[in-house]
């Protein structure tokens, strides 16, 4: 019902793709290079989540898109035109604020029936418009009210749909959840897609929650100081992480510093500090490569004792604790390095610390990252 | 035990002497002088009504003369402001929004035409626009008469071009800090949503600044009514309501002056209390704006094409505004001190030169270093006074239950045009009232404190409010200091920032006053008047000289105002 009543509002019918090419962004005379020579490709009605730690150039790519800042280099189009230069009022977005930027001197109304207004639509039409994405956002009854009276998740709607009335094609989200509390968060990231997926937008989400952007996107693009990582839908980006950050910052893995002692056809071998042999099946090192090995906490399994075994590790446990719905255990092996297993807590034997176990796991279910240049503690930190 | 009950009530005697002390003083210093006037005019009303109204000779000449006085004030302010809005609106957000070159220079040379003596300033207005050392030069006589009157709205050309530039900056300086507090996304909100920059400054920034531009109005328009030493130069043939005060003053018209004077105050506070009561409700007021459909789409078309293809051109007419009326003057001055130093540049002849008037016989270089001394010890020690009274004061307004109804007293004096101010202080110290102060530094002294406690207050409340100071303090009470370590250790120092800016631009606002110096100087001449006495008796050269000095002081105080409000 919905997609229909907004089709028709919009009057969609060709959705943009947005193109980001070799764009950059400097500030302070190019000291603060926020974003470095970043590409982007971002499908017709497709669900986008930019994610990456704070600082890490977001906001910035966003705003770029939406002409609120020009890059320094680089090109970006949306739909088949090219809008470097073109002010943020003839590029056809809606932009969500993280603080929503409500204008505290207008009602409810107002706000919403805002683009329509300064867009010179005629009356009837801008107030159709209006009551129906107030409708959308189930706030028709609130339309007296001034920002100020509402809650955060109302203010949240109202910016919503203010920027839908202005009948955006691309709709630009920063951080658009990130100023209420979990709760609320939660129910209104489904609600989100649902009503970008029901009007055939396209979306641009930025967000530092990885848990929003696993649940919200059709893909996501990881961030790390100004630069994409890589770009996939949430199980490419935990599958197959294709750098050592990704794998660190979707999810959480295990990492552990080696050598690749030997490639056969089959996998590779690669030995530990202290001697210590794991086999994979990676196939992109060569032999005496410095390589970090990744392993996701849930795929390890713990036994007392020690057992041998591929891929077992043997140690000692050195903290053990209940998560709720699992058991979260701190091992530290035998050659000094250490690793956290996390299993459902109804199926884990309880364990004691100081305990002797031996930990193993599938020789398919790691990653192999060459060694970071600047170290591995330095490739991993947020900043 | 009984030690302790005793610390604690003699605490809180000393706590309630401190109240009374700080609240006495006000009243003294303060507030009476501002009301005296006032009841004055009440008490000795038939003599006044005598005068003004039904004189043996005259008749009501001199009512009608107050009421021509004081409409020329009052249209003088008017159109002052509106221009001043109409210059300053753009310049303050150019300022606000915009990064580029000489952005500070620019906020330095707003700063100047607030600090500068104003008859100096008056003078090189004068000069830039009414003679051919000026822009006149361009076309071999002077650009327009002194005396030139703008039909329709029969205000005099060179009060409004002065008055402009003392008053812009008030709107300039308020707007501007109040765009950059607010935060610059409701303006990308607004683009984001299809609105051109001129729509968008239409319904979200003008809307949401309006209390500042009130604000900055009020304050401008209060100077404008009570602006003298400047106007006194550019005066010619005209008289404003300040100026008229003066000059009964001296004629021992003390009826028609202080009623003139009243009906200032009166006019004054008209205007005024109410903008500032609304503004000062809490949160601000909501203006709501209803707009016209129908010509809404046309309004729309017209921003759209100005935002494209004029959106360089307001820029460029504030900057050509501000070089016409600020730059210009003070160049034309420096090079006509230059050019007439040692011979006057027309007929060459030695007694038009600056250095003749400085050290021949009229000696005025003698005159202005005199003026200097009253001028920085008169200046000085009301600043001191004042400052030693708003410190107090500042707490009182902070924590005191009557601190709301100070702070809008304190408004007052600040509205009340300063020569009806000299007048009241001359009715009630000096010799026309209680005879205690006669006329000279220590009635300029008691004058200036009137204004300058308001003038050091507001910036010192405005560190209180920013820099949570109880928050402070209470840390400090929890770590066991008494409260009289707390206010030396933490409070003070905090205040510190507040307490200079409030000291210095108290400081210039005593250097450059005119007005009410006019009235109770006696002999004690200090610069301004000094300025306008020169000019009265055409020693020009002698004014450029003093002039220039005043610039150059100016620019001092500039630097030094600089060096304590920036970090
Ligand atoms: N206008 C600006 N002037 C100077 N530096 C800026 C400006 N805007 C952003 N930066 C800098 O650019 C970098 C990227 O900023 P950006 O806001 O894009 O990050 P972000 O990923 O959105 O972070 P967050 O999650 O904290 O919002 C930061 O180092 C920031 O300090
Ligand atoms: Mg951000």
């Amino acid at each position: 019902m919905q997609v229909q009543v907004g089709s028709r509002i919009l009057g969609v019918s060709e959705m943009p793709d947005v193109k980001m090419l070799n764009v950059t962004k400097t500030f302070d005379k190019g000291r603060i290079v926020a974003v470095d020579h970043v590409d982007l490709f971002v499908h017709d009605k497709e669900y986008l989540t930019l994610l990456g730690p704070s600082g890490c150039g977001k906001t910035t790519t966003l705003r770029m898109v939406a002409g609120l800042v020009e890059p320094d280099e680089g090109e970006i189009y949306i739909g088949e035109g090219r809008v470097s230069g073109l002010p943020p009022e003839d590029r056809d977005i809606g932009y969500v604020f993280q603080q929503y930027a409500l204008f505290p001197h207008m009602d409810v109304w107002d706000n919403v029936t805002y683009g329509p207004l300064v867009k010179g639509w005629n009356e009837k039409k801008s107030e159709g418009i209006g009551r129906e994405m107030l409708e959308l956002v189930r706030l028709y009854e609130r339309t007296d009210a001034f920002p100020r009276e509402l809650s955060g998740g109302m203010q949240q709607r109202i910016a919503l749909a203010r920027a839908l009335a202005a009948g955006a094609k691309l709709l630009l989200l920063d951080e658009p959840l990130g100023a209420l509390d979990a709760k609320i968060r939660n129910e209104l990231r489904y609600e989100l897609r649902k009503l970008v997926k029901d009007l055939e937008l396209t979306a641009i989400h930025v967000t530092h929650d990885q848990g929003e952007a696993m649940a919200i996107s059709d893909r996501i693009a990881v961030m790390r100081k100004g630069k994409i990582l890589q770009v996939g839908t949430p199980q490419e980006l935990y599958m197959k992480p294709q750098h050592l950050f990704v794998a660190h910052f979707i999810g959480e893995s295990n990492f552990l510093e080696g050598y690749v002692s030997k490639v056969t056809k089959k996998e590779t071998v690669i030995e530990l500090r202290g001697g210590l042999m794991v086999r994979t099946l990676d196939k992109t090192h060569k032999e005496d490569d410095k390589v970090v090995i990744a392993v996701r906490p849930e795929v390890l399994t713990i036994e007392k004792g020690k057992k041998e075994g591929v891929n077992s590790l043997f140690g000692q446990v050195e903290k053990f604790r209940f998560e709720g719905t699992n058991t979260r255990c701190e091992i530290r092996f035998e050659n000094g390095d250490s690793a956290v297993v996390v299993r459902p807590a109804l199926m884990t034997e309880w364990l004691d610390v100081g305990e002797k176990v031996t930990v193993s796991f599938p020789v398919e279910k790691s990653f192999v990252f060459p060694y970071p240049k600047r170290g591995l503690r330095e490739e991993l930190t947020l900043e | 035990m009984n030690k302790g009950i005793h610390g604690i009530d003699r605490k809180k005697l000393i706590a309630k002497i401190a109240v009374f002390a700080t609240l006495a003083s006000l009243f003294i210093f303060v507030f009476l002088p501002s009301f005296f006037l006032i009841s004055f005019t009440f008490t000795k009303w038939p003599d006044v009504y005598t005068e003004v109204f039904a004189n043996p000779f005259i008749g009501d000449t001199n009512w009608i003369e107050i009421q021509k006085h004081l409409a020329l004030s009052l249209r003088l302010a008017f159109f002052a402001v509106m221009l001043d809005l109409l210059f300053g609106i753009p310049l303050a957000y150019l300022l606000a929004r915009k990064k580029f070159w000489g952005k500070g220079f620019l906020e330095d040379l707003i700063t100047f035409t607030l600090v500068i003596p104003t008859s100096g300033f008056g003078f090189a207005t004068v000069l830039t626009w009414t003679t051919t050392s000026g822009l006149g030069y361009l076309i071999g006589r002077g650009i327009v008469d002194i005396d030139f009157l703008i039909p329709l709205i029969n205000v005099p050309f060179m009060m409004l071009i002065v008055h402009i530039a003392l008053t812009f900056p008030y709107i300039v300086r308020t707007l501007q800090a109040k765009l950059e507090d607010l935060e610059p996304v409701f303006e990308q909100a607004s683009r984001t949503l299809g609105a051109f920059p001129l729509t968008t400054f239409r319904k979200i920034v003008f809307p949401l600044t309006l209390p500042a531009i009130f604000s900055g109005g009020v304050l401008a328009f209060a100077r404008s009514l009570g602006e003298t030493g400047a106007t006194m130069v550019v005066s010619s043939i005209y008289t404003t309501a300040p100026i008229a005060v003066i000059r009964w003053v001296s004629q021992f018209k003390f009826g028609s002056a202080s009623f003139l004077g009243c009906l200032l105050i009166v006019v004054a506070s008209a205007v005024i209390l109410p903008v500032e009561f609304v503004l000062q409700k809490r949160g601000g007021p909501t203006f709501r704006f209803f707009s016209i459909r129908r010509i809404e789409k046309k309004i729309l078309k017209t921003e759209k094409f100005v935002s494209r293809r004029l959106s360089r051109i307001k820029d460029v007419i504030s900057l050509i505004f501000i070089l016409l009326i600020v730059i210009l003057p003070i160049i034309i001055v420096l090079n006509s001190v230059a050019l007439s130093w040692s011979h006057d540049p027309d007929t060459g002849r030695v007694e038009g030169s600056v250095l003749y008037q400085l050290f021949g016989p009229s000696n005025y270089f003698a005159s202005l270093l005199k003026a200097t001394m009253v001028s920085f010890a008169s200046a000085f020690v009301a600043t001191y006074v004042a400052t030693c009274i708003a410190i107090p004061t500042v707490f009182l307004i902070e924590r005191h239950r009557l601190g709301r109804f100070i702070r809008s007293m304190l408004r007052i004096p600040l509205i009340v045009p300063t020569s009806a101010l000299g007048l009241s202080i001359l009715l009630l110290w000096g010799p026309g009232g209680l005879k205690l102060v006669n006329p000279g530094v220590w009635l300029i002294v008691l004058t200036h404190i009137v204004f300058s406690v308001p003038v050091v207050v507001e910036p010192i409340i405005a560190t209180f409010e920013g820099s949570e100071i109880p928050m402070f303090e209470g840390a400090a009470r929890t770590l066991g200091a008494t409260p009289y370590n707390t206010m030396e250790t933490i409070s003070l120092p905090l205040l510190k920032r507040g307490i200079l800016t409030g000291f210095i631009l108290s400081f210039t606002r005593s250097l450059g006053e005119t007005g009410a110096t006019f009235l109770v100087m006696g002999s004690d001449v200090t610069i301004p008047p000094l300025v306008v006495n020169m000019v009265e008796a055409l020693a020009i050269p002698a004014a450029l000289f003093a002039s220039t000095y005043l610039i150059a002081l100016s620019f001092v105080l500039l630097l030094v105002f600089r060096m304590v409000t920036k970090r």
